[in-house]
C-alpha cells in the first residue's frame, strides 16, 4: 500500500472505490448504449418521417395543384377564348357591316351622291377624321368611284367611335385609293411634313381579301406608316360579281394584349394561334411562344416540338384539356381552346415550375421547419449526449468522492486499529473499544477481538509481572539464603592463623543458588580439630534447610565431646524424629588430634576420604561406611582411626566432585581426582583446591554443573 | 531417564534406564507414589541405570520405607559404579540387592 495525499492506494479504500467506479461505469455504459441506440433510432424515425412527409406533401400538393389548375385553366382558357373570339367577332361583324354597306353602295350608286374626301391634315392629328390616301402612282381624281366610296365615311366614323378595339377602319378602291377613319392624321406625314403614300393594293389585307374572296385576317403586320405591329381584318366588296373595293379594320396588337393581358395571371400567359398554327399574339418576348410578324412566323403544328404541335392542332378544333408539355426546356401546363369566329385558338400556358412553386415553397418551408426541427433535435440530442457525458463525469466525481468518504469511513476504524496496535508497546497495552469501532460489522468483531486480546495480554502481563516479581523476590531471598549459607560455613582464611601446626582450606560452589553440601571445621578443644564434610540429598532450599539443621546438630553434638560415631548416631536420631520428607544427609565426621596426627572418624554414607602420606601421593582411604543420616532411625556407626603424618594432607569432598559430568556424560571419577591432586601433591590446601577446581572445570567444559562442588583439605605442618 | 513398569498381580517390576539425579528423581518419586498402592512385591531393575545421585537414593529409601510396611522390595542388576555408590552411602545395609 502506498500513502499519498491522505489517500491509501492499494488499500481497502481504493478497492471500494474501484468497485464503485466499475459499478457506475457499467451502469453508465448501459445508459449511454441505450440512449445512443434510442437516439439513433429516433433520428432514423425522424429522418424517415420527414422524407415521408415531404413526398406526401409533394404528392398531395401536386395533386391538389393539378386539380385546381385543371379546372381553373380549362375554365380560364375557355373564357379567354370566348373573350378573344368576341373581340374578333366584333371586328368581323364590323368588317362584314362595312362590306354589306359598301356592296349596297356599289350596287345602288344612283341612290347616293358623290361625297368629297380629303387628304389627311396634320392639324387633325389626335382627332378622329376621315382621310384619303393613295398609291404613289395614283391620282385620286382619276378614281370614278371615290365619291361613292366616300359615302362610307359616316358609317366608318360611327363604327370607329363605338368600338374599343378598332384602330382604324377603311375602304380601299380597286384603283389604289383608300378612305379611312382614325385619329392619327399626323402619321401620314414624314419628318419633313410631306404627305406620304403607300401601295394600297399590295398590302396583305388587300391581296388576302382579294385572293380568298372572303373575310380575311392578316397575320401580324407592321402598320404602313407607324410600323406598329397589328393585324387587319378585311373583306372584298363585290358588285355584279366584280371586285370593286376592299373594306377592313385595323387592330393593333397592344390593344389585344391589353385586353388579354388583363386576364393573364402571374404564373401564366395566354397566346393566340391562328389557323396556320402561327402565334399571332403572345406576351412572350422571345422563345417559341413569341408572336412574330407573318413573314417570320412558323407553323408550330409541324414544328420540332411534336407534343406542342399536336396540342395546337387539336386546340384549333376543340378543347384540349390540360397537357404537360416541355417547351424551350421549360415545362408548362398547356390548355388550348378554339376561337370559333376566327378559327384560331387561345393557348393558356402556365409554367409548371411556377405552379409547383407553392408546393416547393411548402416543401421548402416544411424542410426549413423540418431541418430546424431536426437541427434542434440533433442539437438537443448532442446536448443530451453532452449532458450525459457531463452527468457521467459529475456522477463519477461525486461517486468517487462519496466512495472515498464511505471507504474512508469503513477503512478509518481499521487504520485507527492498526495505528493503535502499532502504538501498543511497553506499559501502554490497552486497546480501548471506543465509539469509532461500533460499526456493526466485521470490523467491530475484529476490534472486540483485539480488545479481548488486549485485556488478556494485560492480565497475562500482570500475571507474568507478579510471577516475575515473586521469582525475583524468591531469587533475592535465595541469594540472601545463599549468602547466609555461605556465611554459616567458616570461610575466613587463614582460619587459624595462631595455629602454625596445620593449614586448612575449604570451598563450596553450589550448583543452584543454595546447595545441600556443607563442610565444617572447628576446634573442639585446643588439640582437637573437628572436620565435617556432608552432602544433603536433593538440592535447593529444602536441602539448604536440612543442611543447616544437620550442620548445627553435628557441630553441637561434636562440641559435647562424643566420639564421631556417637555424634552421628545422635544426629541421626534427632533428624529422624521429624523427617517426613525422608531427606537424608551423608556425613563424614572426623576429629584430628593435632599433636599426634591421629584422626578418629565415622562415615555415614559419605565418599571415601583421600589421604597423602608425608612423602607419598594422594590415595583413596577406603574406610568403613555406615548408612546415611536421616534415612533410618537407630542406625549404628563405627569409629575408625588413621594417622595424618606431618607434611601429609587429608582431602575431603562431596560427590559433586567425583561425579562432575562432561558433555559426553562421562563422570570425572576418583581417578581423575587423584591425578589432579597429584599434579602438585606438596601444594598447600588452597592450591590443591584450586587445582582440583580447574581440573573439574576443564573436564566439564560447557556441560551444566549438576551438583555442588565442595572440598576441604587439611595439611599438617 | 525412562521408567518401565511391569505388573504381575501385586508384584511390580520397575525398570529404569539413564540417570537418576536431582532433575529426574522427582518423576520417579511421582511414579512410585501412584504405583505402590496394593503392591506387595516391588523390584527395581537397575540394569540400564548409569548414575544415581543422593536425590535418587532418597527416592529408593522412601520406597524401601513404604514397602517395609506392605511387603518386600529388592533391587537387581545394578552395575559396579552404582554398587560403589550404594556401598559408600551405606545403602547396601538397608536395601535387598541381588
Amino acid at each position: 500500500m502506498i500513502k499519498k495525499f491522505g489517500l491509501t492506494f492499494g488499500g481497502l479504500q481504493q478497492k471500494i472505490l474501484n468497485l464503485v467506479l466499475v459499478f457506475i461505469l457499467a451502469i453508465m455504459a448501459v445508459v449511454v448504449a441505450v440512449s445512443v441506440y434510442l437516439s439513433n433510432t429516433l433520428t432514423k424515425v425522424v429522418d424517415k418521417s420527414s422524407e415521408d412527409q415531404k413526398s406526401a406533401i409533394t404528392r398531395i400538393s401536386g395533386e391538389t395543384m393539378s386539380k385546381i389548375l385543371d379546372s381553373t385553366m380549362t375554365q380560364t382558357t375557355s373564357m379567354q377564348a370566348f373573350i378573344a373570339d368576341n373581340i374578333f367577332s366584333e371586328v368581323r361583324g364590323n368588317v362584314m357591316g362595312l362590306k354589306e354597306y359598301a356592296e349596297y353602295l356599289y350596287t345602288h350608286p344612283d341612290e347616293y351622291q358623290d361625297k368629297p374626301v380629303y387628304d389627311p391634315k396634320p392639324e387633325n392629328d389626335g382627332k378622329t377624321s376621315v382621310q384619303l390616301q393613295h398609291e404613289a402612282a395614283v391620282n385620286p381624281a382619276d378614281d370614278p368611284h371615290l365619291g361613292l366610296a366616300a359615302n362610307m365615311s359616316e358609317l366608318m366614323l360611327a363604327m370607329y367611335e363605338n368600338s374599343k378595339v378598332l384602330n382604324s377602319c377603311f375602304i380601299a378602291t380597286v384603283d389604289g385609293n383608300i378612305i379611312f377613319v382614325d385619329d392619327r392624321a399626323g402619321a401620314n406625314f414624314d419628318a419633313d411634313g410631306k404627305l406620304q403614300t403607300f401601295e394600297v393594293r399590295q398590302r396583305p389585307w388587300y391581296t388576302g381579301a382579294k385572293d380568298t374572296g372572303d373575310l380575311y385576317f392578316t397575320g401580324i403586320e407592321l402598320d404602313a406608316f407607324t410600323n406598329i405591329p397589328g393585324l387587319v381584318c378585311s373583306a372584298p366588296v363585290y358588285a355584279d360579281g366584280k371586285l370593286v373595293a376592299v373594306v377592313g379594320a385595323d387592330i393593333f396588337l397592344y390593344q389585344i394584349s391589353e385586353f388579354i393581358n388583363n386576364s393573364a395571371k402571374d404564373n401564366g400567359f395566354e397566346c393566340i394561334v391562328n389557323q396556320n398554327g402561327e402565334i399571332i399574339f403572345s406576351p412572350q418576348k422571345e422563345g417559341t411562344f413569341k408572336a412574330s410578324l407573318s413573314d417570320q412566323a412558323t407553323d408550330l403544328r409541324s414544328g420540332e416540338n411534336k407534343e406542342l404541335g399536336e396540342l395546337i392542332t387539336k386546340s384549333l378544333q376543340e378543347s384540349t384539356g390540360i397537357k404537360t408539355v416541355t417547351v424551350d426546356n421549360k415545362t408548362y401546363y398547356l390548355c388550348g381552346e378554339p376561337m370559333k369566329t376566327v378559327s384560331w385558338a387561345v393557348i393558356t400556358a402556365v409554367d409548371k415550375e411556377l405552379t409547383d412553386q407553392p408546393t416547393k415553397a411548402l416543401i421548402n418551408s416544411f424542410e426549413t421547419i423540418n431541418t430546424q426541427a431536426q437541427d434542434d433535435y440533433h442539437n438537443s440530442a448532442g446536448k443530451s449526449q453532452q449532458t450525459i457525458l457531463v452527468m457521467t463525469v459529475i456522477i463519477l466525481v461525486l461517486a468517487s468522492v462519496v466512495a472515498l468518504i464511505v471507504a474512508g469511513k469503513i477503512v478509518k476504524p481499521v487504520e485507527c486499529m492498526t495505528k493503535r496496535i502499532d502504538e501498543i508497546s511497553g506499559t501502554d497495552l490497552a486497546f480501548e473499544l471506543d465509539d469509532s469501532y461500533h460499526t456493526g460489522d466485521e470490523i467491530e468483531v475484529l476490534a472486540q477481538a483485539f480488545a479481548t486480546l488486549s485485556k488478556r495480554t494485560i492480565n497475562y502481563i500482570d500475571q507474568i509481572t507478579r510471577i516475575t516479581a515473586e521469582k525475583e523476590r524468591i531469587g533475592a531471598e535465595l541469594s540472601l539464603a545463599t549468602k547466609i549459607q555461605a556465611d554459616m560455613l567458616p570461610n575466613l582464611f587463614p582460619a587459624f592463623p595462631e595455629r602454625p601446626e596445620f593449614d586448612i582450606y575449604a570451598t563450596m560452589t553450589p550448583a543452584k543458588e543454595v546447595g545441600g553440601d556443607f563442610y565444617d571445621f572447628f576446634l573442639i578443644d585446643n588439640n582437637h580439630l573437628g572436620l565435617v564434610m556432608a552432602d544433603v540429598s536433593g538440592k535447593g532450599v529444602p536441602a539448604a534447610l536440612f543442611m543447616m539443621m544437620s550442620k548445627i546438630l553435628v557441630n553441637n553434638y561434636a562440641q559435647m565431646g562424643g566420639s564421631p560415631a556417637r555424634v552421628l548416631e545422635l544426629t541421626n536420631a534427632q533428624i529422624c524424629k521429624n523427617n517426613d520428607e525422608e531427606m537424608f544427609v551423608t556425613v563424614w565426621f572426623g576429629v584430628l588430634d593435632i599433636t599426634s596426627g591421629i584422626v578418629t572418624a565415622a562415615n555415614a554414607g559419605h565418599e571415601f576420604p583421600i589421604l597423602r602420606k608425608a612423602d607419598g601421593s594422594f590415595e583413596l582411604f577406603k574406610d568403613k561406611h555406615g548408612f546415611v543420616i536421616g534415612g533410618m532411625d537407630g542406625m549404628k556407626y563405627r569409629d575408625y582411626q588413621f594417622k595424618l603424618e606431618k607434611g601429609g594432607t587429608l582431602f575431603l569432598y562431596t560427590d559433586g566432585v567425583a561425579e562432575a559430568t562432561n558433555s559426553q556424560n562421562q563422570l570425572f571419577g576418583t581417578d581423575r581426582m587423584l591425578a589432579a591432586l597429584n599434579t602438585d601433591p606438596q601444594a598447600p590446601p588452597k592450591v590443591l583446591l584450586e587445582n582440583m577446581k580447574k581440573a573439574v572445570d576443564e573436564f566439564v567444559g560447557d556441560a551444566p554443573q549438576f551438583d555442588d562442588l565442595t572440598m576441604l583439605s587439611v595439611k599438617l605442618l | 531417564m525412562n521408567i518401565q513398569k511391569t505388573v504381575k498381580g501385586t508384584a511390580l517390576t520397575i525398570s529404569i534406564s539413564g540417570r537418576i539425579d536431582t532433575t529426574t528423581a522427582p518423576a520417579l518419586e511421582q511414579e512410585l507414589k501412584s504405583s505402590l498402592d496394593g503392591c506387595t512385591e516391588l523390584t527395581f531393575d537397575f540394569a540400564e541405570v548409569a548414575y544415581i545421585s543422593s536425590a535418587g537414593l532418597r527416592v529408593l529409601l522412601s520406597a524401601q520405607k513404604t514397602m517395609n510396611k506392605q511387603g518386600s522390595m529388592k533391587l537387581k542388576n545394578a552395575n559396579s559404579s552404582i554398587m560403589d555408590i550404594f556401598e559408600v552411602t551405606g545403602f547396601t545395609e538397608i536395601l535387598t540387592i541381588e
